[in-house]
């Protein structure tokens, strides 16, 4: 019994990772812009689709494969916020959200005409099953772990110790007083939608390497992202860590010890439940 | 807009639609009307609180799943008369509605459209896991239809409701209700500044948004005949939302064009195939863009354009 829910621990670590990088790049973009970035899940998973299609189609190895993924993810990023964001950026934040569910259309639309309906696995070969006692452990879910880590490391150093990073900082805590401070406020968009979208697709990479990428997969992976951001609290970084990985082993041991079918329904009450509990989620600040 | 020539314009519309089944020899857009018939009464609701609240919710298809399953269900286990399984569906999603509705309104913006949007999610997991009630993905078929299936008796009795339900909106939005609901989407710290309970307001929106959904749901039921959870999935939440903004948020008009929009564009898009997806994504975003008023209020602009300054005031 401690075996089994150690195992699930350690199995939802994994996908915990997966929902941490995504809540990241979510609420980055809301803390600073105060967009509600739906789309963020599907152009994640275009990501994934482009690493897939690299290294089967190209056959480019997966190493170099994923620079490529994460550049095109990235100048996505930006077309996106220049083209879309932008001219709603002074309109009503409905309209901007509107804008994400058309823009989520879209991307999808564009994956299906892409990368076709059928569900793709990104083949890494990585088979190796590392055993520790009791528990096993796939050798490719330890390096998804381990990146995940070392991806939120290097935000958390982006953020906090280069200029830059306070920049965005800066603007997200007062944008009159860092336009007057002289922070261009032009470029701040275009770095916050950069950055949120490579660690959107090194999520999508992941998802797509540990389970499969398939239609609609983007879509719920969005869903727990803001999920994530409710239970961690909006617009905190180590609310969107912890959140993260809290619903990655929620889900994990409700899938093996409840049952597999509903456990995105547990991650929903879960959610719920905080907000009736904690409204400001549980590492936010109170209103 | 003085009132009267808008009045004019709604026994026009009336009576063209009361026409419709008499012209159209096509049975193919009798069934698209029907069904668009069906999506102004969805429409109206996802209005109420999307439009005049200003709370985007992205459950309305949820809804309508809960309204589907309830009347089809009630029919098929207790027997009871197919007007009777109709006028319950509204009801059981009004309590659907009030217990996810306290949880979801404790968030504002962004935040409840997500929430809700989990809603539909679970609404649509448990209707096909829940396969011994809902008999899974398979779906139920053969739901008992009204007038062995008459479509021109079922598309006066659509458009009769149609038409009650969105007097029935316009009256709300006119009451102390409605206005109340008007200044929370303009703005909701000052509405409980002046001491006004905010939150029943905006549970009372959501509710009665909720009922429409559920009836549309029954109407969509006993019409097609056939119904499964994918029909009921976050997509054509997002079709309520589309009507909505296409037609114009916060008008009485609007949702109605909307509706009819959001059901016949895809059909003119069918040329596109593949990228009708892409295309529908590309409309809302543009119309978003460059037309947030919607149809109904670039009318009201342009009208108000041609109307001497005298009588715009009259």
């Amino acid at each position: 019994m401690l075996i089994e829910i150690l195992q699930q621990t350690i199995n939802g670590l994994a996908i915990g990772g997966v929902y941490v990088l995504i809540a990241l790049g979510l609420t980055t973009v809301f803390g600073i812009l105060g967009i509600a970035h739906f789309a963020h899940g599907s152009i994640s998973m275009s990501g994934g689709y482009l690493t897939y299609f690299l290294v089967t189609g190209q056959g480019l190895p997966v190493l170099a494969a994923i620079p490529i993924a994460l550049a095109v993810g990235v100048l996505l990023g930006l077309l996106v916020e220049m083209l879309a964001y932008r001219p709603v950026r002074h309109a009503n934040h409905i309209n901007a959200f509107i804008v994400a569910l058309g823009l989520t259309m879209m991307v999808e639309g564009l994956n299906l005409q892409l990368f076709g309906h059928e569900q793709v696995v990104i083949p890494t070969g990585l088979g190796r099953i590392i055993r520790l006692g009791g528990i096993t452990m796939p050798e490719l879910r330890l390096y998804v772990i381990l990146a995940a880590i070392v991806l939120v490391a290097a935000m958390m150093i982006f953020v906090e110790r280069t200029k830059t990073g306070q920049a965005i900082r800066a603007v997200a805590e007062n944008r009159d007083a860092a336009i007057l401070m002289g922070v261009n406020v032009q470029m701040i968009p275009l770095i916050v939608f950069g950055m949120s979208t490579a660690l959107g697709v090194a999520a999508g990479i992941m998802v797509g390497a540990l389970f499969a990428i398939a239609p609609g997969i983007g879509e719920g992976l969005v869903v727990k992202g803001f999920a994530v951001l409710i239970l961690g609290g909006l617009g905190s970084f180590p609310g969107a860590i912890l959140g993260g990985t809290v619903l990655g082993i929620t889900e994990s041991i409700a899938a093996g010890f409840i049952s597999s079918a509903y456990k995105d329904v547990i991650a929903f009450v879960v959610m719920i439940l905080v907000l009736l509990i904690r409204p400001q989620g549980l590492l936010g600040r109170a209103p | 807009m003085t009132g009267i020539p808008t009045r004019i314009l709604w026994v026009f519309a009336l009576l063209v639609l009361a026409a419709l089944p008499q012209v159209l020899s096509v049975k193919y857009y009798l069934h698209l009307s029907i069904l668009a018939l069906i999506w102004v009464v969805v429409a109206q609701g996802q209005n109420l609180i999307q439009g005049f609240t200003g709370y985007v919710s992205i459950v309305q298809a949820g809804f309508m799943g809960i309204g589907a399953y309830s009347s089809t269900l009630i029919g098929l286990h207790f027997h009871w008369p197919l007007w009777a399984t109709i006028a319950i569906a509204p009801l059981i999603t009004a309590l659907f509605a009030l217990a996810t509705g306290y949880p979801s309104l404790r968030v504002k913006g962004h935040y409840f459209a997500i929430v809700t949007l989990a809603f539909n999610l679970i609404i649509v997991i448990v209707l096909v896991n829940y396969s011994e009630l809902t008999r899974g993905e398979a779906g139920i078929s053969n739901i008992p239809k009204p007038w062995s299936g008459d479509r021109e008796a079922y598309y006066y009795f659509a458009l009769t409701l149609a038409a009650a339900l969105t007097l029935l909106a316009a009256m709300t939005a006119r009451s102390r209700v409605g206005e109340i609901m008007l200044a929370i989407r303009q703005n909701e710290d000052l509405v409980a500044a002046v001491g006004i309970a905010a939150w029943k307001y905006k549970l009372f929106a959501f509710v009665i948004s909720a009922m429409y959904a559920g009836l549309g749901g029954a109407l969509y039921a006993h019409f097609q005949g056939f119904i499964n959870p994918e029909i009921f999935g976050v997509a054509q939440s997002l079709d309520a939302i589309l009507a909505v903004i296409l037609g114009g948020s916060g008008t009485i008009a609007g949702p109605a064009i909307g509706a009819f929009l959001v059901v016949f564009l895809p059909e003119l898009l069918r040329f596109a195939d593949g990228f009708r997806l892409i295309l529908y994504g590309l409309i809302l975003v543009l119309a978003t863009i460059f037309m947030p008023i919607g149809i109904v209020g670039i009318a009201k602009s342009v009208a108000a354009r041609f109307t001497p300054r005298e009588a715009r005031h009259g």
